[in-house]
């Protein structure tokens, strides 16, 4: 597996610029990181039908390099939504090649709409026991606590992958997306799927995040990831003090140095950075069957 | 470094942490950060803004310059003569901030172009913050969109001698903003608060767009972290000359110092 190098390493716990200097007098120590893979468990790959797609690949990997990512866990939605079975099948089509083209460093998650359940279920199955993907995508094509996402779930613990989860809270754009998650559902899912490992995405990107992570502080099995556009400072510290750190896992979502710079400026110990950048998704990564 | 995008104060929706004088600084001088531009934060929904112009005086009172006082005027409220002159000239403050949305009045309002005017004549520094929160957070009281980048190009359009500095804004390479050639007059400079140093580089179009005089540095703290702007700079593609520029040489010239 491809190692960042140590000076972009530095983006998670150095304070570059802020000695006075430019990037020539970046801090030589960042020991608890050392030898541990920083691990982005939220991002994605391009579609296709971007003409683009394999530039903008390039570019999340450059992003990567210069940030000092190791390895991105990433999905491919298609461009219309909700997903049918052939649209969810050539997602995962796309993303079996992006693991091939960047070897280690991509991890694949599957991508189904939980409402075909035959096709998803058969798609996951090819698409972990066969491909090597590392666990599921779900979108907001429903919310995480209807019945209809039960069976993804219980496949889901049955090979012991996580399951990333849309999610968001919000006071207002709500009809953009009616069927979104959020922590209450994320809690009554996790109280009937107490061993499944639900990851509730982007806290920094999904509306009122002080809500969100209130409302999953009962719920001592969803994970929480840490990617999103929003630079609210405090954010990692309120999930950090609610959650525990244990709960909480380093991803970008497509906003790299805000993702990044997140966690650099969170008033965390180093330790518990480690656990939050790197132990807690190499620990869920672990479980997976084979 | 000079952050161009900072603030004191509570805010109404939002606990904010290091928003006194003290633990700003704390927060400043754990980033590097030397001097920073501040306003009141509380005064962004006051309705009268300039009891949150007093309490930021009274604030920085004795800091040994670490900050530069911006006040918040509303032009659509009483007494706002008053105030830019008691601002300016008790207060000692170097710019005016805009709210047109937080406020409730625009850009093109006949009292609002006095005010940028009579601050232009005084040579204050015009600051339009264009976010104050991510539309998706905010609270179900209000609904406060982004400043219109088209709104704030006739402004600019309409003050050639005034300078503005846009801070928490994005999308400007593709709008009239940030496109090269765009007619507009350069007096403007753009913070990098919001914007990106990675992948689609917003940061990097820009200053090929506009020239490596007009993006200067902005945290947005204590509302940020201010490290993501930090790391912008740290991955940014550019010389270190440039670097230079966008963390405190066209901050000083903007601002006028």
């Amino acid at each position: 597996m491809p190692v960042a190098s140590d000076v972009s390493r530095r983006a998670f716990l150095g304070t570059g610029l802020g000695t006075g200097a430019l990037a020539a007098k970046l801090p030589d120590s960042w020991g608890p990181l050392k030898g541990a893979p920083v691990i982005d468990a939220h991002d994605h790959m391009s579609h296709h039908s971007r003409s683009t797609w394999m530039e903008d690949d390039r570019k999340i990997i450059d992003a990567a390099d210069r940030l000092g990512i190791d390895q991105l866990c990433c999905s491919i939605l298609p461009p219309g939504r909700p997903a049918r079975p052939e649209s969810f099948r050539e997602c995962n089509q796309m993303m079996s090649e992006a693991m091939k083209r960047f070897p280690g460093r991509i991890l694949g998650y599957c991508f189904v709409n939980p409402g075909w359940t035959r096709d998803a279920l058969e798609e996951i199955e090819r698409c972990v026991g066969d491909r090597g993907f590392i666990g599921i995508k779900l979108y907001n094509d429903y919310q995480a606590s209807e019945p209809v996402v039960f069976p993804v779930v219980e496949l889901a613990i049955r090979l012991r992958v996580p399951i990333l989860h849309h999610a968001g809270h919000t006071s207002w754009l709500q009809q953009s997306q009616p069927r979104i998650s959020d922590g209450n559902h994320f809690s009554e899912l996790a109280k009937r799927y107490p061993e499944a490992m639900i990851i509730c995405a982007h806290i920094a990107g999904g509306g009122d995040w002080e809500w969100q992570v209130k409302a999953l502080a009962g719920a001592p099995s969803v994970y929480l990831d840490t990617s999103g556009s929003v630079i609210d400072e405090g954010t990692v510290e309120m999930a950090a003090r609610h959650l525990g750190v244990e709960r909480l896992l380093f991803a970008c979502d497509g906003s790299m140095t805000a993702s990044v710079g997140r966690i650099r400026g969170a008033q965390l110990g180093e330790t518990d950075k480690r656990k939050i950048l790197s132990e807690n998704m190499q620990r869920i990564l672990g479980r997976r069957v084979g | 470094m000079i952050d161009v995008n900072a603030y004191l104060g509570h805010f109404a929706f939002r606990q904010l942490r290091h928003n006194t004088a003290d633990g700003l600084l704390k927060l400043m001088d754990r980033a590097g950060i030397q001097r920073a531009v501040v306003s009141s934060a509380a005064a962004i929904t006051y309705r009268n803004a300039q009891s949150g112009n007093e309490e930021v005086t009274a604030e920085v009172k004795g800091r040994g310059g670490r900050f530069i006082p911006f006040a918040v005027l509303n032009p659509a409220y009483a007494g706002w003569r008053d105030d830019l002159k008691t601002c300016h000239e008790q207060f000692d403050m170097k710019g005016v901030r805009l709210y047109p949305r937080w406020h409730n009045y625009k850009l093109s309002d006949g009292a609002c172009r006095e005010l940028v005017n009579a601050a232009a004549e005084r040579g204050m520094t015009i600051s339009i913050p264009l976010r104050v929160e991510d539309r998706r957070q905010q609270s179900w009281l209000v609904d406060v969109p982004d400043v219109d980048h088209e709104e704030i190009a006739v402004l600019i359009r309409a003050f050639p001698k005034a300078r503005f500095i846009l801070v928490s804004g994005s999308g400007y390479v593709n709008s009239p903003l940030g496109r090269q050639n765009n007619g507009l007059p350069a007096n403007y400079a753009i913070d990098i608060a919001l914007l990106s140093a990675v992948m689609a580089s917003e940061i990097g179009r820009l200053l090929y767009n506009l020239g490596e005089n007009r993006i200067v540095f902005g945290t947005g703290m204590p509302f940020h972290y201010p490290d993501p702007a930090l790391l912008k700079v740290e991955v940014l593609e550019a010389s270190p000359a440039v670097k230079v520029k966008i963390l405190e040489q066209n901050a000083l010239r903007w601002l006028g110092l």
